[in-house]
């Protein structure tokens, strides 16, 4: 019996409900995905390479989960508290029925377990679904070919996981909710609907200076983060909590004063103030300042964390890939560090020795670099010498023209093609001024043939074996191309799972707050209506009221992001170039997905709502 | 003089099969530009069925509305909402207040809605404000007026756009009877000074003794015609009490 209720109850409040649901289900479908990428293609490629970074990626995505949970539990539980309030009346007269409040409690358990049984296998499900979508886009950015490694997976473990999780924070939302209903007391219950927000008509002046106040607050913090730079802005506590706490502080004044602002600016322009329901739609902003200005904050400070946190780590991305393409003229180069001690190492000997044939080198060469002796060459500023006839070939191998210039001459680091740095100033020098001067280091590049995977891991166990006798240090593609991968897939992974969880959270706390906004504007609506507003002026308050909750949040959060993302980007680029253009397009997409659809679905709502009369 | 609401043989059935219930049984009235009629009836007697229909909210089972020259069961979705909002003015039991708006912009926003020149609006809404007394209100919020302020608030909202008839459906229902009392002069006023038409439901015989017509329904029919005609109001007010003995028990609650 209890049991039928309960379903009836949930069928029946869905349009309450499915935002809660919709929220439930990203959020345990975001859980899954990034909790499975152990299993996912790109992961697994960098375990089979054994990339120093698969266990702090995985221990990361951990860590970071335990935060996540969190900050969807408090959602969740936001969300309940919504729905409760909601459904006070309900409540009340289950309790006038006689019900006792146990049974009352118990049903609610009842609701909320089957709420979240729906949600946890949705949930689980489009995980299943978009953690595949996940793989193939990361794979997709490893430009080896490892179409082999993308095969549906089901990540038993994540999903054991991502329940325990969510079994936990819904256990939360029934405890609370059943505390709730026996805290309540009946006469409140019953008039629950009845409370109003009281209204307070604030002055132009108190609003004016709030609102400047505020400007300035952010002015400051933008300041500060400007000419300290984010590196010290963040990591010295005393410039960083005045410069968070001034930035918090006019954001928070700026919301609360804005909608008084507005209104006397349109009070003042009578063609605008009496246009339409112009005047209804901005008073009924102004009504909600007082219950939203709080949440608008925290919506705005979420997003802020959302874009950033996107979009810096698709900047990091970007960097890293830009540094995995320096420095990688062939596919391997082995300096021997000890050729003026120990000698010159006989390569072919070497490699012969441990199966590389000489099929499987497409190309090798060994340079001899040689001590500069400023009394040979006439040069004082350079440790090192190459003969012109050996870089030639590499340049010629990296694909650059031929040198030209004079004899000696001083060389840039870019001028001569390796893989890996060669660390000191050389110079070039005609072939026959080699034979004066000391060797100094050898350097062997190579490009294989056939399957590159083996043929390095053959060399490379050549060069371990060299090392007994030599001071050996080999640098690849394939390795440098590993490290950046791993290095990408943790900035990407943990951005992309932090993002969304704020964005989320954003996005479901403003459409809670307007679906339940809208049902108590029903009334409202059903006045117009009877005065003979027209329907379409009726449904586009509707909307507008909607898209000012969603819009104003989100052009604070960008304005602060854009100051942030320069500073980030100022300190990003000490490491490497940024493609800021890039990386603030792919926040905004992402941005626009989750959070127009949560605006979308809540304005659709929100007019049929107020069309239903 | 050409009649402003005509009302032939309006009959409104509810349900279906065995269990009808007749809420209106062949009404017919008339009202003259500048008249001030009163509706009376038990509960149950159809007057609110009336008034739901003549006020477009409804729609009659048959029979024909016709006011200010518009047949209204004719009228469609947009044509209906715009004849509501341009011909027609409506006060409420509830007064129904935004209750997010101040008395001015409650005022101006019916204004608003029939889409008046925005220069006009505070002028018209100060006089119209003038008029039923209510000045000294204006910047206040619903929830800061006394029920007789927010009723003569709505009666402004009603009659601001200069509609040919205004509806009030039991105005006094909700005020004690010194607001009441304050509100119907207000209206006497309007309908004297300025010709505004009125059609008022009430179940109470002092209000309706305000008024210069009495129409008596009883089971969705017309049971009685009551004219004022040089009568004073406590002379009115005794002949309305006599008919509503005259129609039964129902009707004990009246006083």
């Amino acid at each position: 019996m209890f049991s039928k209720l309960a379903w009836r109850n949930v069928r029946r409040s869905f349009r309450d409900y499915g935002v809660y649901l919709l929220t439930l289900t990203f959020g345990v479908c975001l859980f899954y995905t990034f909790n499975s990428v152990e299993g996912q293609g790109a992961m697994v490629y960098l375990a089979r390479n054994g990339n120093p970074m698969v266990e702090p990626i995985l221990m990361l995505i951990d860590i970071f989960s335990v935060f996540v949970a969190v900050v969807l539990a408090c959602l969740i539980l936001y969300a309940n508290r919504f729905l409760l309030r909601r459904r006070k009346r309900e409540l009340g007269t289950y309790l006038l029925l006689g019900m006792s409040q146990g049974q009352v409690s118990r049903l609610l358990f009842l609701e909320t377990g089957l709420v979240g049984l729906v949600s946890l296998v949705v949930g689980l499900g489009l995980g299943v679904v978009a953690s595949q979508g996940l793989s193939a886009w990361t794979l997709s950015l490893f430009e080896v070919d490892v179409s082999g490694l993308l095969g549906l997976s089901f990540s038993l473990k994540a999903a054991g996981k991502t329940v325990v999780y969510f079994g936990l924070i819904f256990l939360l939302v029934m405890v609370f909710s059943g505390l709730e209903v026996s805290r309540a007391k009946l006469i409140d219950l019953i008039q629950g609907e009845r409370k109003n927000e009281v209204l307070r008509q604030r002055s132009l002046t108190v609003a004016a200076v709030q609102f400047v106040l505020g400007a300035v607050c952010l002015g400051a913090a933008y300041a500060i983060l400007l000419t300290v730079g984010m590196a010290i802005a963040v990591a010295v506590l005393p410039i960083c909590i005045p410069m968070l706490a001034l930035g918090t502080l006019g954001t928070l004044l700026i919301f609360r004063s804005l909608s008084g602002f507005v209104m006397k600016f349109v009070q003042n322009r009578p063609k605008l103030y009496f246009r339409n329901l112009n005047l209804f739609t901005l008073r009924q902003w102004l009504s909600k300042v007082h219950t939203t200005y709080l949440s608008q904050t925290v919506v705005c400070i979420l997003l802020l964390l959302a874009i950033g946190i996107t979009a810096s780590c698709v900047g990091l991305n970007q960097t890293l890939e830009n540094a995995a393409n320096e420095n990688t003229s062939f596919d391997i180069t082995i300096q021997n560090q000890s050729a003026d001690v120990a000698g010159t190492v006989d390569f072919d000997a070497l490699l012969a020795e441990h199966g590389v044939s000489a099929e499987e080198l497409e190309w090798q060469k060994d340079t001899i670099f040689y001590y500069n002796d400023p009394a040979v060459t006439g040069i004082e500023d350079a440790r090192g010498a190459v003969k012109v006839s050996d870089l030639d070939e590499l340049r010629l191998r990296a694909g650059l023209p031929a040198y030209s210039g004079v004899l000696p001459a001083v060389l840039d680091q870019e001028e001569i093609p390796l893989t890996g740095r060669l660390g000191m100033t050389c110079l070039v020098i005609p072939d026959e001024m080699a034979g004066e001067l000391e060797v100094r280091r050898q350097v062997w590049s190579a490009d294989y043939a056939g399957d590159k995977e083996q043929v390095e891991a053959k060399i490379l166990a050549a060069v371990e074996e060299g090392q007994e006798d030599y001071s050996l240090f080999a640098d690849s593609r394939l390795m440098r191309y590993s490290d950046i991968m791993g290095n990408k897939i943790l900035a990407l992974f943990l951005g992309l799972y932090l993002g969304f969880t704020f964005l989320l959270a954003a996005a479901a706390v403003l459409a809670l707050q307007q679906l339940s906004q809208a049902a108590d504007n029903a009334g409202r609506y059903a006045v117009l209506r009877r005065l003979g507003a027209e329907e379409k002026l009726v449904r586009r308050s509707a909307t507008q009221q909607v898209a000012l909750a969603f819009l104003l949040p989100l052009v604070l959060a960008v304005i602060h992001s854009a100051v942030g993302m320069k500073a980030a980007n100022d300190l990003i680029a000490t490491a490497g170039k940024v493609d800021s253009v890039g990386s603030s397009l792919a926040a905004a997409a992402l941005l626009l997905a989750v959070y127009g659809g949560y605006f979308l679905a809540t304005a659709l709502a929100c007019r049929r709502m107020a069309s239903r009369g | 003089m050409e009649e402003i609401l005509t009302v032939r043989e309006l009959t409104r059935v509810y349900g279906k099969g065995g269990g009808v219930t007749r809420a209106l049984d062949g009404v017919s009235l008339s009202l003259q530009p500048g008249e001030y009629v009163a509706v009376m009836g038990p509960s149950g007697s159809g007057k609110t069925t009336l008034l739901n229909c003549i006020s477009t909210i409804d729609r009659p089972t048959a029979g024909s509305i016709v006011i200010d020259g518009q047949e209204l069961t004719r009228l469609r979705g947009r044509a209906l909402a715009k004849f509501r909002r341009e011909r027609l003015g409506f006060i409420f039991q509830d007064c129904n207040l935004l209750d997010t708006l101040t008395a001015f912009e409650n005022i101006a926003l019916a204004l608003s809605i029939v889409h008046a020149p925005a220069g006009g609006i505070e002028k018209r809404v100060k006089d119209t404000a003038q008029l039923l007394g209510i000045s000294d209100c204006l910047n206040k919020y619903p929830y800061q007026m006394s029920g007789g302020q927010q009723q003569r608030c709505a009666a402004a909202r009603a009659i601001i756009t200069k509609p040919a008839l205004v509806l009030a459906d039991e105005p006094t229902g909700a005020l004690d009877s010194r607001s009441a009392r304050m509100l119907l002069d207000r209206l006497e006023e309007l309908n004297r000074d300025l010709g505004t038409t009125i059609l008022m439901v009430t179940h109470d015989a002092f209000t309706a003794s305000c008024c210069r017509r009495v129409v008596f329904l009883q089971d969705g029919q017309i049971f009685q015609e009551l004219r004022r005609g040089e009568e004073d109001r406590r002379n009115f007010f005794q002949k309305i009490i006599q008919v509503v003995t005259r129609m039964g028990g129902e009707m004990a609650d009246v006083l």
